[in-house]
C-alpha cells in the first residue's frame, strides 16, 4: 500500500542517511509539534509554543549546522539542496509556517557558507552562534514596503528600487531603511542578512551590497507581528535602521560579489519553497487517503466514487510532477558539473522560478480538491485541511510572487529582452 | 608500517586516537548515556579477500578498544558503518572525507543519526586520527 515514501524521491540521489535524516524529523514532528499544530495560530504574536521547537530543531536535531563548515562547528554535510528539500519536505508536512521559519534562519547566509564563495572571517564569529548549544535565529531582509518583487527582480530593475541604504563611514557602513514581511523578524531574529544599496537608484551591479546587521545593533527596531492568514509559526514584521553602524567586514564579500552570491540563494530558496509544497501536498494526501477510505458514502468507501477518484488521482499526479522536477534540479545544483553553470549562475535562478510557480499552484489546487470533498470538514480547524490550504498561499506570494516567478521563467525560455 | 586492516593497525589507530587533543575535547560526551561503539564492515574487493570487521570501543573522548573481530555477533556497536574496502582505503589515505561519504551514500550507515550530526566535529577527528597511521594496504 502506498505511503509518502513512494513518490518520486531517485534513490541514487538521495542517500540512505538523508532520508533516515527525515524520518528522525519525522518522528520528532509527530511526538512534538503535531500535538499542538491546532494552536499554532493563537501563537503568532507571542511565539511561546515556536520559539522552544525551533530550538529542537536546529539545535538539538543539528539543522543548523548541519549547512555550517567543521571550523565554526558545523557538520559541513554535503549536496546541500539535497539535505535542504528533504528538511523543508518533512518539516512543511507538519507546517509549512515552521518550515519557514527554520529554513529561513540559515538561509541569509548561504552567500557566504559554501565554496568557493566561504567567507571564514564572517563565519569564524557567527558559525559559532548557529552551531552552538542555545537557539541563534537569522533573517533574510530584503522586501521593503514600496518594493518586494522589484528587489529581486534584479535582471531588470537592477536594484534601482532599493531604498535602504549603506554608507561607508571609515570602518562602518550606516544603514538607513525600512525592510518588511522578512521571516523571523519581530523578537525573533538575531542576525539580518540586509539587502541594501551604496547608492539609491543605482542600477550599477556593485552598488548592490549585502550587509549583515545584529538585532542588538544600536538604531535596530523590529516591530509587532503582523497577524496573518496562515503561516504564523514564521514571524513576519516590519524593522527600521536609524543610523545603525555595523564594521565594515559586515559586508558579505563585495562589489558586484553580493549579488552574484544573493543569486545561488534565491535558487536554492526557489528549490527550497518547492519542498514545502511537496511536504504540505504529501501531508494533505495522507489526510485525504484516510479520510476517503474511511468515510462511506452509498455503501462503498468515498474513494471508490468515480469523480473523488478525480480529485484523488489529480493530487498524487501534483506531488509525483512537482517532486520529478524538483529533485531533477536539485541534483543540478548539486553538482554544477552537469550543466558546467555554476550554483550562482543566473540561469538556474531563472529556470527555478518557473519550478516554484507549478509547485505553488499544485500545491493550491491540491488543498482546494481536499477541501472540496472534505466540505465542512475540510473546512474545519480540527481535521488540518483548512491550515494547509491557509499556509500555501504565502509559498506562492513570495520570492517575487507569481508575477516575477511567471516573467524570469519566460525570459530563460524565451529569451525576453523587455520583460 | 601497519597493514590496513590488521590488530596491528587496530592497536595504533587507539593510540592515535588516546593522543589526539581534538578528540578529547570534542568526544567529551560521545558514548556517554549511550552506546558510542562502532563496527566498520569492510566489503571485499582492491585486494582485500574476505570481509572484515574491525571494532573501536569509544566513549568520553577516549577509545578502550580497537580490535578485528572475526564475526560481528561478538560485539554489540551503536554505530555499524558497512563500506567497501576500496572507499574505506580512500578515507585512511586521507583521500575522502569520511562523514561525507556517509551523508552520500558510500557508507552505509546504522545508527542514531542525530548523534552524528550533532557529533560532527568528533566523528571527523577520529577519521582525521587516521592519517597519523603509516599504513599498507592489501592489493599494493
Amino acid at each position: 500500500m502506498p505511503t509518502i515514501d513512494d513518490f518520486i524521491r531517485p534513490k541514487e540521489w538521495v542517500s540512505d542517511f538523508l532520508s533516515s535524516l527525515g524520518k528522525v524529523i519525522r518522528q520528532w514532528g509527530e511526538e512534538r509539534y503535531i500535538p499542538i499544530r491546532q494552536q499554532v495560530d493563537e501563537d503568532w504574536r507571542e511565539h511561546k509554543l515556536i520559539k522552544p521547537l525551533m530550538k529542537e530543531v536546529l539545535v538539538d536535531l543539528g539543522v543548523n549546522s548541519a549547512f555550517f563548515p567543521a571550523e565554526v562547528g558545523g557538520t559541513e554535510m554535503p549536496e546541500p539542496m539535497a539535505l535542504s528539500n528533504v528538511v523543508c519536505e518533512e518539516l512543511a508536512r507538519i507546517d509549512s509556517g515552521f518550515a519557514t521559519a527554520c529554513m529561513c534562519s540559515i538561509w541569509g547566509m548561504m552567500p557566504i557558507i559554501f565554496e568557493p564563495h566561504r567567507n571564514m572571517e564572517l563565519l569564524d564569529e557567527f558559525g559559532p552562534k548557529f552551531c552552538g548549544q542555545e537557539l541563534f535565529v537569522g533573517s533574510f531582509a530584503m522586501t521593503e514596503p514600496d518594493s518586494g518583487a522589484d528587489i529581486e527582480n534584479y535582471g531588470r530593475m537592477q536594484g534601482k528600487t532599493i531604498q535602504t541604504t549603506a554608507t561607508l563611514d571609515g570602518d562602518e557602513w550606516v544603514i538607513n531603511g525600512h525592510k518588511i514581511w522578512l521571516s523571523n523578524s519581530g523578537e525573533v531574529g538575531n542576525l539580518y542578512t540586509t539587502v541594501c544599496t551604496t547608492r539609491p537608484g543605482s542600477t550599477d551591479p556593485e552598488d548592490i551590497a549585502l550587509i549583515l546587521v545584529p538585532a542588538d545593533a544600536k538604531g535596530f527596531n523590529a516591530g509587532n507581528p503582523y497577524q496573518k492568514a496562515g503561516m504564523s509559526a514564521d514571524v513576519n514584521s516590519d524593522i527600521w535602521f536609524n543610523n545603525v553602524r555595523v564594521p565594515k567586514k559586515y559586508r558579505l564579500h563585495g562589489p558586484g560579489d553580493d549579488l552574484k552570491y544573493w543569486k545561488r540563494a534565491i535558487t536554492m530558496g526557489n528549490i527550497a519553497s518547492t519542498a514545502m509544497c511537496v511536504g504540505v501536498m504529501k501531508n494533505v494526501y495522507e489526510i485525504i487517503k484516510t479520510w476517503t477510505t474511511e468515510r462511506v458514502i452509498a455503501g462503498k468507501p468515498l474513494k471508490e466514487h468515480s469523480m473523488v477518484a478525480d480529485m484523488l488521482s489529480e493530487v498524487a499526479i501534483n506531488i509525483e510532477s512537482t517532486s520529478a522536477w524538483m529533485w531533477a534540479y536539485t541534483r543540478e545544483i548539486d553538482h554544477p558539473e552537469i550543466s558546467g553553470w555554476e550554483p550562482w549562475d543566473e540561469r538556474f535562478e531563472l529556470k527555478s522560478r518557473g519550478l516554484a510557480l507549478y509547485a505553488s499552484i499544485a500545491v493550491e489546487k491540491s488543498c482546494s480538491r481536499a477541501m472540496d470533498f472534505m466540505g465542512s470538514y475540510g473546512y474545519s480547524r480540527e481535521f488540518d485541511i483548512e491550515k494547509h490550504w491557509r499556509d500555501q498561499k504565502m509559498i506562492g506570494l513570495w520570492m517575487g510572487g507569481k508575477g516575477l516567478k511567471t516573467l524570469e521563467n519566460a525570459r530563460y525560455w524565451y529569451d525576453l529582452e523587455t520583460l | 608500517m601497519a597493514l590496513y586492516p590488521s590488530q596491528e593497525w587496530c592497536d595504533e589507530w587507539k593510540i592515535a586516537i588516546n593522543s589526539d587533543d581534538a578528540i578529547a575535547k570534542t568526544g567529551k560526551t560521545w558514548g556517554v548515556g549511550f552506546n558510542g561503539n562502532w563496527l566498520f564492515v569492510i566489503t571485499p574487493g582492491a585486494g582485500l579477500v574476505d570481509t572484515a570487521y574491525v571494532y573501536l570501543e569509544a566513549a568520553a573522548g577516549k577509545c578502550s578498544d580497537a580490535r578485528l573481530v572475526d564475526d560481528p555477533k561478538e560485539v554489540e556497536p551503536g554505530f555499524v558503518v558497512t563500506g567497501s574496502y576500496t572507499d574505506f582505503k580512500s578515507v585512511v589515505k586521507g583521500e575522502q572525507d569520511f562523514l561525507a561519504g556517509v551523508v552520500k551514500g558510500t557508507f552505509k550507515i546504522k545508527g542514531d543519526m542525530v548523534k552524528i550530526m550533532r557529533n560532527a566535529k568528533f566523528i571527523r577527528a577520529v577519521a582525521n586520527s587516521i592519517s597519523s597511521i603509516e599504513s599498507d594496504y592489501f592489493g599494493e
